[in-house]
């Protein structure tokens, strides 16, 4: 394991060099560049909280954030997910050739979804300053635990889709559809309190995609630790998902070239 | 110490006539009637023993499809063998299909970078040899565009530059031998053999048997995934000639 670790670490320069060259073509010959990955979100925010305000009275200005850093934890979601399916296949010219840890290709997709969460986390940050003025620095500075966490999990889960889309590459569609219930399952882009105040609470306790996103809801909107109960169970789906992949790797990475 | 170690190596795969099962071959044909897209089970290579050491300059011949490149995978570590031992002991360098894995929309700089970083280069080092492998490529300004737009001759010109750019203790060829123009190709021939020179184990397959017969001091004929014959360069170049001519397959 340490030395797995370590061959990932001894080869950074590849894979940080391919996450570059990721964003470079993602957004190669367009104007806006990166800016599309934030104006998407910031759209779709307006837009939900004109119509939630009028809906439900709620507060833009508590809102306007919630279904910021919503997008935006669950477009990192659905991208480790999605994107995480092709890592395999996409480097394929790639693991033909040399022997690297397989790890790093869905490390790839991972830091290339976390470099566009953190963009968009940036502008709530720049939201709430200019909304609410200036707060206590340490206490927003709480979610990063909870990103960390989200990291690991998202690298996990792009290690598992990736081995399963070597197999079987109806995954994608069927990840594409299983996002799709889950994202309205979820409190996104609904208040959570909804769910509570309908008995329903259960679905954001134990959803651990819930609980991921309160960890980076709560210190960042409400200044204030999220709860320890979210910690636990985003911890636990990190310990499944990471168990799952290093399993699932440790058993498949010796064949896996001959499957792609 | 560079030494490669290969003990009663096995290595089969398994794959099927589509690329991929379908969904509808899972289901269906799995329950209801014979799958269309069956399994095939290749026996790449079939209790294979080889001990290489430092010095030594092995040949590999035998028909397409003897398992000459995958020997050379499985020495490479891309391959892993299904039973037996493959050892490798020191830093490998592999000249296999040399235009596959460029990132078709970077510059022939940043592709430099990628394929030095794979081959476990830092941006120091990186920095020292981008010199050199631009100059031996002779790409000049095209290296500013992105490697999309290259002709297959520039695509081979630039991998094989920087693919030789390094220098391992043990080099694995596999049938580059001839890449780019005339004028490239000689210096190609004389950067190999420079290479071959300093590698302390090189292991090349090939078809072309006067240049394995320069190039190497050992040998081994690969049938079927077995080793036929092993020994020195001479001696197993002209048994297998031998087989080749009419009358032994007459004979046979």
């Amino acid at each position: 394991m340490a030395a797995y670790l370590h061959d990932i670490w001894r080869c950074r320069y590849f894979w940080l060099s391919l996450v570059q060259l990721d964003l470079r073509t993602r957004y190669r010959g367009s104007g806006l560049g990166v800016g599309w990955s934030l104006l998407r979100p910031l759209l779709m925010s307006a837009i939900l909280c004109a119509v939630f305000h009028k809906l439900f009275e709620v507060d833009i200005r508590v809102y306007g954030p919630y279904l910021l850093i919503g997008f935006a934890g669950w477009n990192f979601l659905s991208s480790v997910t999605l994107d995480g399916c092709a890592s395999f296949v996409q480097a394929d010219a790639y693991i033909r050739q040399h022997r690297a840890p397989l790890a790093i290709y869905p490390l790839r997709t991972a830091l290339g979804a976390a470099i566009h969460l953190l963009l968009a986390l940036l502008i709530v940050l720049i939201l709430m300053v200019g909304l609410h003025g200036i707060r206590p620095i340490p206490a927003m500075m709480v979610f990063a635990p909870g990103l960390g966490l989200l990291f690991l999990f998202g690298w996990a889960v792009a290690t598992v889709a990736a081995l399963v889309n070597v197999h079987f590459r109806d995954t994608q569609h069927l990840c594409d559809v299983g996002l799709q219930m889950l994202f309205y399952l979820t409190p996104v882009i609904y208040p959570a309190e909804i769910l509570q105040q309908r008995g329903m609470g259960w679905l954001v306790q134990y959803n651990p995609l819930a609980c991921f996103l309160e960890l980076l809801r709560t210190p960042l909107i409400e200044c204030r630790p999220p709860s320890s109960s979210a910690f636990g169970v985003a911890a636990i789906a990190v310990a499944i998902a990471g168990a799952a992949a290093i399993l699932m790797l440790s058993r498949l990475q010796r064949r896996l070239v001959f499957y792609l | 110490m560079a030494h490669i170690r290969i003990d009663q190596a096995d290595l089969t795969f398994r794959v099927r006539r589509h690329l991929r099962a379908s969904f509808k071959d899972y289901v269906l044909r799995g329950l209801f009637r014979k799958s269309v897209n069956p399994v095939i089970t290749v026996h790449a290579l079939q209790n294979v023993s080889l001990d290489v050491r430092e010095g030594e300059r092995v040949g590999v011949l035998g028909h397409n499809g003897a398992g000459k490149s995958t020997l050379l995978k499985m020495i490479a570590g891309i391959y892993d063998p299904n039973g037996g031992v493959c050892d490798t002991n020191g830093r490998v360098s592999s000249l296999f299909d040399l235009t596959l894995g460029f990132e078709p929309d970077a510059t022939g700089w940043e592709n430099i970078a990628f394929r030095c970083y794979l081959q476990g280069e830092t941006p120091r080092s990186v920095r020292e040899k981008v010199d050199a492998i631009a100059d031996f490529s002779g790409l000049g300004d095209h290296l500013d565009m992105p490697v999309r737009y290259y002709s297959a001759g520039m695509t081979v010109r630039l991998a094989f530059s920087i693919a030789t750019a390094i220098d391992p203790e043990i080099l694995l060829v596999d049938e580059v031998l001839a890449a780019g123009d005339a004028e490239f190709q000689e210096r190609a021939a004389q950067r190999i053999e420079d290479m071959m020179a300093q590698a302390r184990i090189m292991i090349c397959a090939s078809h072309d048997l006067a240049s394995l017969q320069r190039l190497c001091n050992r040998a081994i004929w690969l049938e079927h995934g077995r080793i036929r014959l092993s020994g020195p360069c001479p001696d197993v170049v002209a048994a297998y000639c031998q087989s080749l001519a009419p009358e032994s397959r007459a004979a046979a």
